[in-house]
């Protein structure tokens, strides 16, 4: 059973960029704990101190109160999935993890049993060079699962991978997580709807600050939801609800009704002897959540376009359509 | 710190590059070789004209070459560290071994090992280069009036001159005196380029800079400040191979072959040090 402990971590780029600022969490064995926030809040920054790649300014990230550069033979503990680069295009991948592999004093059959895990086993003696995205990502799961480590860490694991390799990953991380024991898992997202899926704890970051840290259920918990229903009678609906003192709106043949839930809006549409052809109920999203935890910056839901990109984010692939200034819509569920 | 050296190792073999570098070293030692033995006279300015084909001094000239394996032996040291960098296998080689102190180290030990190996094969190729050019019984005949490159022996008796013939005492007795220098010089050039490579963390500015003042700012500093130059690392190394040649313009003054290779393990061991305390040692983003 391992921990991993953040306090007050902080690092600074430079004078002007304070990446990750007076950071405190903590995260436990067992569960699939997702690292949340906006590009450019800080998560792959923190996940790098983590391993030792980048010195922090002050403060700590520990791993059971040891600093990974102290951890002996860190492929044994932690496995680190950073970025699907890394490779020597010219070495094939069962070399690459042969290397790391040596480094660790890992028995070579442990290499044929990760790239077998991944898929990679009748790839793994081409050049990594010629690999896909999604190739290489898997390959960087493979490398970290070498040491069949008990803290397993992920930044943007599902970059590149294809719907059944992301689904494929989803219950890998559960599973992995509740093997041995438990084992801690950190996986970092921007893909909110796919975290929502795979983990149960949230660590949701903004500007370098922690914004939430808890079990997603209990983040959740105490939102409002909201009932759309799809009539043909809409406008006797709406003044039926109005009645019942349930504010709705129309939107052509749909009515929304907020702040309510089914079993209440049921036995008015009976009442009334209302047609119905559709009933749908929304619990708040992850991605409503988290809009109001960062400020509304990431996604407007409701046109699936991004807005307030940080200058951070440079080096990452853009999101597939560019800001429009839209409003901030913390509260928009989707049905 | 075996599993380093091995995973060093590991590396080193399984990219095509290296097989590449220790290529050119035969391709060049046997090209410039065949080139340089055939060449009118020799190359060098004071004995241009009269180093008689087949003589001992003119294996000496022709093995002169095989020194040249050290400017592949930068580039592979360079390789050897800036390659983590710009492919970012760094990132996979520090998870697994964060203190970068000793991965350097490890590079420092393979590094020298396979500066070695390039040596001894830059001094096979020339071994090769010898037997061949005595089987051919390249000869000439040095007289009053000068060098007849190619006069045949009867002739040149003729002629009172003293007749040449390339043979193996002569390319042994060269090539022995040579190879030790150049095969352990080869291996410290390799520690120099990953001091090199350590410092300045991009692949191209280190070769750039390793090639170019090897070649181009050292023999200008020779030719200007001959007491200087000689402790550059391409004089040391020269002098440390006893090829008696310069690197270039002039003639710079030498170091014993021993002091050659202190200067060469000093600039190795002096820029690894200070590049893995502040280039290497900077976060890797």
């Amino acid at each position: 059973m391992s921990t991993i402990e953040a306090r007050g971590l902080t690092k600074r780029f430079g004078s002007e960029v304070l990446a990750v600022d007076h950071l405190d969490f903590s995260v436990a064995p067992g569960v699939v704990t997702g690292f949340l926030g906006p590009n450019g809040a800080g998560k792959t920054t923190t996940l790098r101190m983590l391993v030792g790649l980048v010195s922090p300014t002050s403060g700590s990230i520990l791993i059971d109160g040891l600093d990974y550069r102290h951890v002996l033979n860190p492929t044994m503990r932690v496995g680190a999935v950073l970025e699907a680069s890394g490779f020597h295009p010219a070495r094939s991948a069962r070399n690459h993890l042969k290397v790391i592999a040596t480094m660790a004093g890992i028995p070579f059959i442990r290499v044929d049993q990760c790239l077998e895990l991944v898929g990679l086993s009748s790839d793994a003696d081409r050049a990594v060079g010629g690999y896909s995205m999604g190739m290489r990502q898997r390959l960087e799961l493979a490398r970290a699962l070498l040491g069949e480590p008990d803290i397993l860490v992920l930044d943007e694991p599902a970059n590149g991978l294809d719907p059944q390799g992301i689904a494929w990953l989803r219950d890998f991380l559960k599973g992995y997580a509740v093997e041995k024991d438990g084992r801690v898992v950190l996986v970092s997202s921007h893909l909110l709807s796919e975290a929502q899926l795979t983990v149960e704890e949230v660590v949701i970051l903004n500007a370098g600050r922690l914004a939430a840290q808890g079990r997603l259920e209990d983040l959740l918990s105490g939102s409002t939801t909201a009932v759309r229903i799809r009539t043909p009678d809409a406008g006797r609906l709406v003044e039926a609800l109005a009645a019942a003192r349930l504010p709705a709106t129309r939107d052509g043949d749909y009515v929304v009704c907020e702040g309510t839930t089914p079993a209440v809006v049921g036995p008015i549409i009976v009442d009334n002897r209302i047609e119905v052809h559709e009933m749908t109920s929304s619990t708040e999203s992850l991605e409503a959540l988290f809009f109001s935890l960062t400020g509304g910056e990431g996604m407007d839901v409701r046109h699936g376009t991004a807005v307030g990109e940080s200058p951070q984010t440079a080096g990452r692939p853009p999101p597939a359509a560019r800001p429009s200034p839209g409003e901030p819509d913390p509260g928009a569920s989707p049905t | 710190m075996i599993r380093l050296l091995s995973a060093e190792t590991r590396k080193l073999w399984t990219i095509w590059s290296t097989y590449v570098l220790f290529g050119i070293v035969v391709v060049v030692d046997l090209l410039f070789g065949f080139a340089l033995a055939f060449a009118p006279g020799g190359r060098r300015g004071g004995t241009a004209g009269i180093v008689p084909h087949g003589s001992e001094l003119w294996f000496a000239n022709v093995f002169s070459v095989l020194g040249n394996s050290r400017l592949l032996a930068l580039v592979l040291g360079v390789l050897i560290i800036t390659g983590e960098y710009r492919h970012r296998t760094a990132t996979p080689v520090f998870l697994a071994e964060p203190r970068r102190g000793r991965v350097v180290t490890a590079k420092l030990g393979i590094g020298f090992l396979g500066g070695i190996a390039l040596g001894g094969l830059s001094m096979l190729a020339g071994l090769v280069l010898g037997l061949v050019l005595v089987a051919l019984k390249v000869h000439s005949c040095l007289t009053f009036s000068g060098v007849q490159q190619g006069m045949a022996q009867a002739a040149c008796r003729a002629h009172n001159g003293v007749y040449f013939v390339a043979n193996t005492h002569d390319m042994w007795h060269q090539w022995s005196r040579i190879a030790p220098g150049i095969v352990l010089g080869t291996g410290l050039f390799v520690i120099y380029g990953v001091g090199l490579g350590a410092l300045l963390k991009n692949q191209v500015v280190a070769i750039v800079t390793g090639l170019g003042f090897t070649l181009v700012v050292e023999s200008i500093i020779g030719a200007i400040w001959p007491t200087i130059g000689e402790y550059l690392p391409g004089q040391a190394a020269t002098a440390l191979e006893d090829t008696k040649t310069t690197v270039g313009i002039g003639h710079a003054e030498q170091l014993p072959w021993w002091g050659g290779a202190v200067m060469l393990v000093i600039y190795g061991v002096v820029l690894t040090v200070v590049g893995t305390l502040t280039t290497i040692r900077s976060d890797v983003t």
